[in-house]
């Protein structure tokens, strides 16, 4: 197990692999990856994304078509942002993507954060653990 | 002491997992219709779910994931799209299959309707998943569930011809009352109730949650090579009771209570009580793995925060999940379906979907950037790519038999 592997295939190692936070806690899945050229023209991983919005985007077709809908009628002005975790913030690739922050750093998911207000906190002992 | 408390994760998952509504109900119609000739099915399952589950636990040990994660990982985001579909649309039919069964169980103890009963034990289960500790969940109902050992002593008491029984099981092939067409159905069921995916959901997911490690991984063991076992030899004595009591006189059984009637046939009073707390026990259980089983999934697709440990408000997509999925299992039984007969049809859908949960964890399994040293042995992957095969098998006549035979009838 290398903290990260060499080479680093994106299909292989990155797409779909769980992003957990350096508390182990889950972040999301790497729904896709955004590319930047470099100074010397060559191509670099520069964030992950993650949302439905993106994955809807890679999966296609009609299924796909109605996540990123789905994801558009979450966002409060009907255009989804990605979750971006710049590749700075990635720690180690192993079984999962581990970042070096703390998920509470980074933005919260809106689907998360409307069923939240909206469903969960509204029952009593949502603060819980069980 | 911690360590003989663990070791009840198996156990509630071989009683409350392996033993469910599905095998109570599969076991008993099988020893009914074929008597002990099916028998080599569940023994078949109980083996597949054994490789299996060992894996899956190896892997939620070693490297932390839960199965559903690698299913996406290893298929890419549309094969294991249409694998979320499915497993959930069956994890949901079993849900609302075991809270007919909790209900039906409560019926038989009060002699209200069934219906009845479906709102309050769905409304019980979610307070129970709501506040109630993980760890807790498993020692109550592996506990009380081994109860339905009370089969076993009762197939003892009916003073079988265990000639007879034993003939049966060495026989090939079905009765002359039966075709072997029937006898593929009811093997197919038998299989699906023994290697239900939410089972491997569920004990995946619960190593994840228990956080398993490298130390832990004697234990997994026990738990799997002896939790299952004792799940399939609860499952024959069911199967045994029914071929004893009702294969004779060609009595057909459709309900539960006569699946439970040869053991108040043997122990009287007594043994229904038993046997009944049993049914509650197991299909309680089984309701509460499947209602976490259809956020685990959903969850770990979409890679959100899941889980009993952490406050509901930590991962409100995945109670969500969970608390929606009870309402549509509730639901579904509202419409006043047999609750046995969903239970035949989820089993079957079950199969159908079986290949693409097992393929990935047989992938991963191999993988030492997943698991190092504790990849699979040679034997080890020999048989399971035997199961695979067998799996694959079932999938595909699932369907067809259901079809040939009108679904058993």
């Amino acid at each position: 197990m290398t903290s990260r592997p060499t080479p680093l295939r994106i299909d292989f190692h990155l797409l779909d692999r769980q992003i957990v936070d350096s508390n182990d806690v889950p972040v999301g899945n790497v729904d896709d990856v955004e590319l930047e050229m470099g100074p010397d023209g060559r191509l670099r991983i520069s964030a992950l994304l993650c949302g439905m919005a993106v994955l809807g985007h890679r999966i296609g077709g009609r299924t796909g078509r109605l996540m990123s809908r789905t994801a558009r009628r979450l966002s409060s002005d009907g255009k989804p942002k990605p979750l971006r975790i710049h590749w700075s913030q990635v720690d180690r690739v192993e079984s999962a993507v581990i970042l070096n922050v703390r998920r509470e750093l980074l933005d919260d998911p809106p689907l998360e954060r409307w069923l939240r207000i909206n469903v969960i906190d509204k029952i009593p002992g949502a603060g819980d653990a069980g | 002491m911690t360590k003989l408390l663990s070791i009840t994760l198996g156990i509630l998952t071989a009683i409350g997992g392996f033993v469910d509504i599905g095998d109570l109900v599969a076991n008993s119609q099988t020893g009914a219709r074929f008597g002990m000739r099916l028998a080599w099915v569940v023994l078949l399952g109980v083996g597949g779910i054994c490789v299996y589950a060992d894996m899956c636990g190896r892997i939620a040990a070693i490297s932390g994931r839960p199965v559903f994660d690698l299913v996406r990982e290893r298929l890419g985001p549309k094969v294991a799209l249409a694998n979320l579909a499915g497993s959930y649309l069956v994890t949901l039919m079993t849900l609302g299959a075991e809270i007919g069964g909790v209900a039906l169980a409560i019926q038989l103890a009060s002699t209200v309707h069934y219906l009845l009963w479906v709102p309050v034990v769905a409304a019980v289960l979610m307070v129970v998943l709501w506040r109630v500790k993980f760890a807790n969940l498993e020692r109550v109902f592996g506990l009380v569930g081994l109860s339905l050992i009370v089969f076993v002593v009762a197939l003892i008491a009916l003073h079988p011809h265990w000639g007879t029984l034993g003939d049966q099981a060495t026989s090939l092939g079905p009765p002359s009352s039966e075709t072997w067409s029937t006898y593929g159905f009811f093997g197919v069921s038998l299989f699906a109730a023994a290697m239900t995916p939410y089972e491997v959901f569920f004990f995946s997911s619960g190593g994840v949650e228990e956080r398993w490690t490298r130390k832990d991984l004697g234990l997994e063991r026990v738990n799997v090579f002896v939790g299952f076992p004792l799940g399939g030899l609860l499952s024959l004595a069911i199967m045994a009771c029914a071929a004893v009591v009702y294969l004779p006189g060609g009595v057909q059984v459709s309900t539960l209570a006569q699946t439970g009637l040869p053991v108040g046939l043997a122990l009287g009073a007594i043994g229904l009580i038993v046997v009944i707390v049993g049914f509650f026990a197991a299909t309680f259980g089984a309701a509460l793995e499947t209602g976490l089983s259809s956020g685990y999934t959903v969850a770990q697709y979409f890679g959100w925060q899941w889980g009993k440990r952490v406050a509901p408000k930590q991962d409100a997509r995945f109670f969500t999940v969970v608390l929606v999925s009870i309402l549509l299992g509730t639901a579904m039984l509202l419409t006043t379906i047999d609750p046995v007969q969903l239970t035949e049809y989820s089993l079957i859908f079950s199969a159908v979907v079986l290949p693409l949960t097992y393929l990935p964890i047989l992938v991963v399994a191999n993988d030492r950037a997943y698991l190092g040293e504790h990849v699979n042995g040679r034997v080890t992957n020999a048989i399971a790519v035997f199961y695979l095969v067998v799996i694959l098998l079932v999938a595909i006549a699932a369907i067809p038999l259901m079809i040939i035979t009108g679904a058993g009838s």
